[in-house]
């Protein structure tokens, strides 16, 4: 019973006036960091921290987690209605979102999206209240073996996302892991690719080329193909058909939400993994499962669902290792965590047992927050759907402007404006022949993870791939990775 | 008239707005521009915003402060923007290790000594610390174990103090080692809890929850003198192996810079390090105190330069 008097006295903490008030202003926050592209909720919480600096940390706490979860609910926006992704994980959001609007289901799109943000992310805060010392462990068995084993498993999805010309696919992957290599080589210091420039010594940043690739891509390939010139709405929507999603929306989807919520929490506990991965690998585990993967990319809700409750799980599932451990799983927890520092805190082990009020009522809060995301979200839709309607003369310069704007705010860097442009008519080609930019921007961010964690593994173990089987937790990574690769390949069989 | 009205306001605007400008003998007197060459909440944010809540409470500086965030490239940005002001009094940066590092890496037109030297504060030092449940309690322990069999010791990047100090300790207790590197600290410390690691370097302030619950296991500290949160942990230099690195958060301003300005700030800091502020600053980051003014700084700043340099061309790292 000890949870339940702990969560009682979260609940007394958090729902004391002053605290729903910067849980709201979190959420709204949160809300608003999703929905512009590539301003992401690490810079979000960034430029609020230092107005946080001498505020009572439980209410400062409150308001910046509300702000990363409540982030996870607004990136889809823009994925569904625009093809940009508002946040990096939201990029598998747009597979199959985009399409459902295209197709005049963007209201039961944006319902389900929101629906399956909550699940995903209730689910994780359940998880948290009951499980945190258990996963706990999940966390402390992952050394660079693990990583490596798990990134694995995350390129394998890349079978699942190349469809049509497998060529193109694997050629687009290549460009992805290319782009991955620039930057400064880990393990020796050395400047790979950087051609003298400073700027370019983090390598090639991930948001800017997502959003080129997907947004201003899509843009300009509307251009080409001359439908901006029909009529004055726009018509690559079809007529909005009716706003609530229908019962076979829910019904064939109630597994997908629970598979999400499920494999989100647990990417999302291991550090260095996070939203992004959790939410490819939940597009692709749909995809795979689905008795109609030929649906997939071009307007299923299983495609939608998957990735979100996916997403939203694992922003909760990052708060375990912070909590419970003092540990940063992500850019936006290691914001976080910077700031439990700035405020006297000390993360780790005995920060929930000494510090119980804050850590629980941090925990209350997220059920709250996830509750008021919801209603957020379903009253905001009208509001958005609106947005399609507008005239292309309109709405094209407003998105090329947001990206713009979104891309510049990440780094205040020209040279990643500048590349967010080039990725779009990069982008723009890709489309037009065929490539998968999918695939690209997924070997872009799981190449440069899967090489420093083999590199690693093998300097730890001296050269020796022996380590793999030499680890409890990477022999049951192996074991899970073998069975979904068998499962794969007897599903495909049974359908031929 | 009226445009004629207008025009003598005008001018005698302008007279009166000279006027101060002309009887400049006294600095300061304008707005301060104060560069932070890395994003918020990091430890170089913290600091300058520290010291000027610090210089504000005591009404050090006549006029405004504004800290501006200009983060990018490993700092490349931030003193790079400084560097372009050249001689201008009214721009101030503070530094951390990229400081050093950075230049070294990438083709700056700057290096830490280029800039004018104000004041070395403190030095951001490390513990080097094994897993919880490793038999190793001592850091003798430690190298005996490492002479017979070379460890694998974690640390965040390669160009860094955390590759350098393993590196020069190594040297000189003889002994073998394999560095790996990491991009995070979650990362670093997970491989070490996972046991993946023998050891690892790192900062004290993000791993202490970690050592105070016995999940790891703190064996010595690189810096002059332990903070009072890791208890009577042995300094490297208590035993016996004095290297003499650390990575330095101080202030500096563009290169040029009137010596009556820097004077200015000499003094301001010697007054901003005895406040009861700037000690409670040092405590709870677990910092080290290292005070050095003006060219004892730029002394300071060569040395540890200089360090860098030779480790880091040999190892191949930098040409």
């Amino acid at each position: 019973m000890d949870i339940f008097s702990n969560l009682l006295l979260g609940l007394s903490v958090a729902i004391t006036p002053i605290n729903l008030a910067f849980l709201f202003a979190g959420v709204m926050l949160g809300m608003i960091v999703g929905i512009i592209p590539g301003f992401g909720p690490a810079a979000g919480i960034a430029i609020l921290l230092p107005i946080t600096y001498g505020m009572n940390p439980t209410s400062a706490v409150i308001m910046l987690s509300a702000i990363y979860y409540g982030s996870m609910y607004g990136g889809t926006i823009t994925s569904i209605l625009l093809n940009t992704p508002g946040e990096s994980s939201s990029v598998a959001s747009t597979f199959d979102g985009y399409p459902l609007a295209q197709q005049g289901r963007a209201g039961p799109a944006l319902v389900m999206q929101a629906v399956a943000s909550f699940i995903g992310g209730t689910f994780g805060v359940i998880l948290i209240t009951l499980f945190t010392p258990l996963f706990s462990l999940v966390t402390r068995s992952f050394g660079p073996p693990e990583f490596f084993l798990l990134v694995m498993m995350g390129l394998l999805t890349l079978i699942a996302m190349i469809d049509g010309n497998w060529r193109y696919g694997v050629i687009s992957a290549l460009i992805g892991f290319a782009l991955g290599t620039m930057g400064v080589d880990l393990e020796t210091g050395q400047t790979r690719f950087t051609f003298g420039s400073a700027e370019m010594i983090g390598g090639i940043d991930f948001i800017p080329i997502a959003i080129g690739l997907f947004g201003l891509g899509e843009l300009y390939y509307v251009f080409y193909q001359g439908m901006h010139l029909e009529g004055a709405g726009i018509v690559q929507y079809k007529k909005e058909k009716r706003f609530w999603p229908e019962w076979r929306d829910y019904v064939e989807t109630k597994f997908t939400v629970v598979r999400g919520s499920i494999l989100g929490f647990f990417i999302g506990v291991i550090p260095g993994a996070g939203a992004t991965i959790a939410s490819l690998m939940s597009y692709s585990l749909e995809k795979s499962l689905s008795k109609t993967p030929e649906k997939f990319g071009k307007g299923a809700m299983a495609g939608l669902v998957g990735p979100e409750a996916a997403n939203n799980a694992a922003s909760s599932g990052a708060m375990v290792p912070l909590l419970s451990l003092g540990l940063p799983g992500s850019a936006a927890t290691a914001v976080l965590l910077a700031a439990f520092l700035m405020w006297g805190l000390t993360p780790g082990p005995l920060l929930m047992t000494e510090k119980p009020e804050f850590a629980w009522g941090l925990i209350a809060s997220m059920y709250l927050g996830n509750m008021a995301l919801l209603a957020l979200n379903i009253f905001a839709i009208p509001l958005f759907v609106l947005m399609i309607k507008l005239p292309y003369r309109i709405l094209a310069p407003a998105v090329i402007l947001i990206c713009t704007i979104g891309t510049y705010s990440v780094n205040g860097s020209m040279l990643e404006t500048w590349l967010m442009f080039a990725a779009g008519l990069v982008g723009f080609f890709m489309k037009l022949y065929g490539y998968s930019p999918a695939a690209l921007v997924l070997a872009l961010v799981l190449g440069p993870l899967a090489e420093q964690s083999l590199r690693q593994t093998l300097t730890i173990s001296r050269g020796s791939f022996g380590i793999f089987l030499e680890r409890p937790a990477s022999l049951w990574i192996m074991g899970v990775t073998v069975v979904i690769v068998v499962a794969g390949i007897l599903l495909y069989r049974k359908r031929q | 008239m009226r445009g004629c009205a207008a025009l003598s306001a005008m001018l005698v605007a302008g007279i009166l707005a000279s006027a101060p400008a002309m009887a400049q003998d006294k600095y300061p007197s304008k707005k301060l521009d104060w560069t932070i060459a890395f994003g918020p909440g990091g430890g170089n944010d913290i600091m300058t915003r520290t010291i000027i809540s610090i210089m504000e409470k005591y009404k050090l500086y006549p006029d405004k402060i504004v800290p501006e965030n200009r983060a990018g490239g490993s700092g490349a940005k931030g003193w790079g923007y400084v560097f372009s002001q050249k001689g201008n009094p009214y721009h101030i940066t503070s530094t951390s290790g990229s400081f050093i590092t950075t230049p070294l890496q990438a083709n700056t037109p700057w290096t830490a000594t280029t800039f004018t030297p104000i004041a070395l504060l403190a030095s951001d030092d490390g513990v080097i610390m094994v897993n919880g449940k490793s038999k190793i309690r001592t850091f003798k322990e430690f190298v005996d174990q490492a002479k017979a069999k070379p460890p694998a010791i974690g640390g965040i990047g390669t160009v860094n103090v955390e590759f350098i100090v393993p590196k020069l300790l190594s040297e000189r207790a003889g002994f073998k080692f394999d560095y790996v590197a990491f991009n995070k600290q979650g990362e670093l410390t997970t491989a070490l809890l996972s046991g993946a690691l023998d050891a690892a370097m790192s900062n004290p302030g993000e791993v202490l929850g970690l050592l105070q619950s016995g999940d790891l296991r703190a064996i010595a500290y690189t810096g002059k003198k332990t903070p009072k949160a890791l208890g009577n942990l042995p300094t490297l230099a208590e035993l016996g192996y004095d290297l003499g690195i650390s990575m330095p958060r101080g202030l500096v301003m563009p290169p040029d810079v009137p010596k009556e300005a820097q004077d200015w700030w000499i003094a301001a800091m010697k007054k901003v390090v005895e406040t009861p502020e700037w000690k409670e600053y040092i405590e709870k980051q677990l910092l080290t105190e290292n005070v050095l003014y003006g060219e004892d700084f730029r002394a300071f700043l060569q040395k540890t330069q200089g360090t860098f340099a030779d480790i880091l061309k040999k190892s191949g790292a930098i040409k």
